[in-house]
């Protein structure tokens, strides 16, 4: 799986979680986990997007 | 005279001063009516919901299979759910070869050894699976793609386990419904 594809399961499984624990009624934890996935996800393209103007460095050593 | 005048009205303007807050204690200490002052502490005090098992057995359950602590005090389907994300946290963890975090040099060492200790103490949380996977040999292979991504799921199933036994102890003194 890519790395896309593993940030979007974790953001699922973190969202679906936090929303259950949180939020008592089925709207309310409908509007949270909306609310952190998109945030999770949305996020971290935008900081993806914003790194991209940082030039990468060498690859860092196998210890 | 001049001189004396000041020196004179100092201590007369201080006076209020000082009284002020011996006049808000006495209005602190004026006692209110104590029965009904019992009501409302006994009313707060009071769960809303009914409570349900005994909160350490729910805490100490939680702790060691996700999503039992839910099931001991009659959640199903939320404890099923919790189960599920968790398990499947730490499935998908250890398939990408993820580490498991384990005693590693002395944690009073400020450094390697105090990160290893909290981030230890923090993989405990997992409760039963985490000695299953000390049992099995399970370490993690720092070369493999998925190592951080699988570390990153193994600690965060760990994190959540522990808010769950927070979670379960609640239900069972009935402060959630």
């Amino acid at each position: 799986m890519s790395h896309f594809g593993l940030m979007v399961l974790y953001a699922l499984a973190v969202s679906l979680f936090f929303a259950l624990l949180w939020r008592d009624e089925a709207r309310e934890r409908l509007r949270l986990f909306l609310q952190l996935f998109l945030g999770l996800v949305l996020g971290a393209v935008l900081v993806a997007y914003l790194m991209y103007s940082v030039p990468s460095g060498p690859p860092a050593p196998i210890p | 005279m001049a001189t004396d005048d000041p020196v004179r009205d100092e201590p007369e303007a201080d006076e209020p001063e000082i009284e002020e807050p011996e006049a808000e204690a006495a209005e602190i200490e004026v006692p209110e009516d104590s029965a009904a002052l019992a009501e409302t502490t006994t009313e707060d005090s009071a769960p809303p919901y009914p409570p349900r098992g005994t909160p350490w057995k729910a805490a100490l359950l939680a702790w060691l299979m996700p999503g039992l602590g839910h099931l001991y005090t009659g959640r199903w389907l939320r404890g099923l759910v919790f189960a599920a994300i968790v398990l499947a946290l730490i499935f998908g963890g250890c398939s990408l070869d993820g580490k498991l975090w384990r005693p590693a040099g002395n944690p009073l060492d400020v450094g390697p050894g105090t990160v290893s200790a909290f981030l230890t103490a923090l993989s405990v949380g997992m409760g039963l699976p985490y000695a299953a996977l000390l049992v099995a040999g399970y370490r993690g292979l720092v070369i493999s793609q998925g190592y951080e991504y699988g570390t990153t799921f193994l600690l965060t199933a760990a994190l959540m386990n522990l808010l769950l036994v927070f979670d379960a102890r609640d239900l069972s003194l009935g402060r959630k419904p």
